[in-house]
């Protein structure tokens, strides 16, 4: 075990020391290996929140650099490096968001907290979350599909269809297709 | 080195020389349609296809019979509501079992003797081009490819598999500008030319208290030679007036008129309704698979236009009709 790891299982013991504290707060690897720790920790225990933001520290210490006045030394901050994983680990925790909400509505059970771990790594979600709706009604037919709001009542329109259709069943290279539509088209009351 | 190149030379003979073997001259696009219309009414068939809409899938079932006394048809839904469609010559029945009524209207087979496609495609090939584009394979099927496409904007194109054994179409393709299927029909399955049991032609819906709706018995839907009130004043080029009828719609007593355009392939309704008090007549569009449909107020009327045709076509057609007198 090196130096830092004994500092860092010193502290999360609680065995304080001033020693392991500076240790820790001087060397970003070890503030990393400490939010690990913690993150583990939690999951372990199932304490995990819906949400994690495993930078929150690193951007709150970093918000705190940028203020004018400055009374801790300014640490050095990779500034190319961090948006970027910012934006991949919201990326992923919207990811994770989202499949949240279309899993309540089809009430699947929840994401296990280690879930939630594992999605924090990856960088692209590649999987939109289109790909997981299940909600289309399957067993009523085909309603008429309306562009705007402003679209005119269905069941006028449904007859509208019926009679064009039919016309169209004198001169269509598909024989069948006109009656195919009526079929399709959504019943009137 | 002398044996690879031998034996490159080989196979090449081999590829060349099965190609040679399998390729058929591509039949003349334009009469693979005809015999494809003649087909579809003159063989027994007997088939399950898919029916897509946008993203909506049916599939439905057709029995197709030919012969003396005329044609006989129907089709089922497999899917959703078990609708079905009979006709023949005369009438055509749809039962709607989910609101246990049955619709029977005048059949237009009869009285078409060269039903399907304009007689003859070459009539409308001032505004479409045809191509044989392909071999392919459905239903288990060797086909033919077809490709139609409009010369302008204002209509849409078609693909056609059309079978190269029966030329009946085993599948279509309703396809945009930018090429995207608005609605496809395709054969999983189909027999051609067998025996067809006069059962399969029954209607398998029985339902008691069915609501019977008869537009012939009613003498709806009939032409009418009234002058003409109303005018589109505005249609792509090539479309021409096919037909004008008033007649109560089922979903009101008012009469509507009713002219059909078409410029032989794509077509075109205008329906001209008075309008009712009912707050429910809106303007704008409406899409149906490869159906548009375009809706405007004028002078207490409520013009629709419905066909398959891109929805500026409605819309500039429905924009463009004007009362006569």
């Amino acid at each position: 075990m090196t130096e830092g790891n004994e500092h860092i299982s010193a502290l999360m013991d609680d065995d304080y020391d001033q020693h392991s504290l500076n240790e820790l707060l001087q060397n970003d690897d070890l503030k990393q290996t400490w939010t690990r720790y913690h993150l583990i920790g939690d999951c372990l225990r199932e304490h995990l929140p819906d949400q994690i933001d495993t930078n929150l520290a690193q951007r709150v210490s970093a918000q705190l650099a940028d203020e004018p006045t400055v009374l801790a030394p300014v640490a050095k901050q990779n500034h190319t490096l961090k948006p970027v994983m910012g934006f991949a680990i919201a990326a992923s925790v919207a990811l994770v968001a989202v499949l949240g909400i279309r899993q309540n509505t089809d009430s699947v059970s929840p994401v296990p907290a280690q879930a939630v771990v594992a999605s924090t790594e990856i960088a692209q979600p590649e999987i939109t979350p289109d790909t997981f709706t299940f909600n289309e009604p399957q067993v009523r037919p085909a309603s008429i599909q309306s562009d705007t709001p402003a679209a005119m009542p269905s069941q006028r329109m449904s007859g509208y269809l019926v009679n064009h259709n039919q016309f169209r069943s004198s001169n269509s290279m598909h024989g069948g297709l006109p009656y195919v539509r009526i079929i399709t088209i959504e019943s009137q009351e | 080195m002398k044996g690879l190149v031998v034996s490159i030379a080989a196979v090449g003979l081999v590829l060349f020389g099965h190609f040679s073997h399998a390729a058929e001259v591509s039949p003349d696009p334009q009469q693979l349609i005809n015999s494809m219309s003649d087909a579809s009414r003159q063989l027994n068939y007997d088939g399950v296809f898919m029916y897509r809409m946008g993203n909506q899938v049916n599939t439905m079932r057709i029995v197709h019979k030919a012969s003396e006394e005329g044609i006989q048809e129907k089709l089922v839904s497999l899917t959703g509501h078990a609708r079905e469609v009979i006709r023949d010559n005369e009438k055509v029945k749809c039962y709607f079992p989910e609101n246990n009524s049955v619709l029977i209207d005048e059949s237009r087979l009869g009285k078409l003797v060269s039903a399907y496609l304009p007689s003859p495609i070459e009539s409308i090939s001032e505004f479409y081009t045809f191509e044989t584009a392909g071999e392919g394979r459905v239903a288990g099927r060797n086909v033919w490819i077809v490709n139609i496409k409009p010369i302008d904007e204002y209509r849409y194109g078609y693909q056609l598999w059309i079978d190269k054994q029966s030329n009946l179409l085993l599948k279509s393709e309703l396809k945009n500008q930018q090429g995207t299927s608005l609605e496809q029909i395709i054969f999983a399955q189909i027999t051609i030319n067998s025996e067809i049991d006069d059962e399969l032609l029954e209607p398998s819906f029985i339902g008691k208290d069915v609501k019977l709706i008869n537009n012939i018995q009613h003498g709806n839907a009939k032409n009418t030679n009234d002058p003409l009130s109303w005018k589109a004043t505005w249609m792509p080029q090539g479309f021409s007036m096919n037909e004008h009828t008033r007649q109560a719609m089922m979903t009101s007593d008012i009469p509507v008129d009713h002219i059909v355009y078409s410029d032989g392939l794509a077509m075109v309704s205008i329906f001209i309704e008075k309008l009712s008090t009912t707050p429910d007549n809106k303007e704008g569009p409406a899409t149906f698979g490869g159906v548009n449909a375009y809706s405007t107020l004028q002078n207490g009327y409520q013009i629709t236009a419905v066909g398959e045709v891109p929805q500026d076509t409605v819309k500039q057609m429905a924009d463009s009709v004007r009362a006569l007198n």
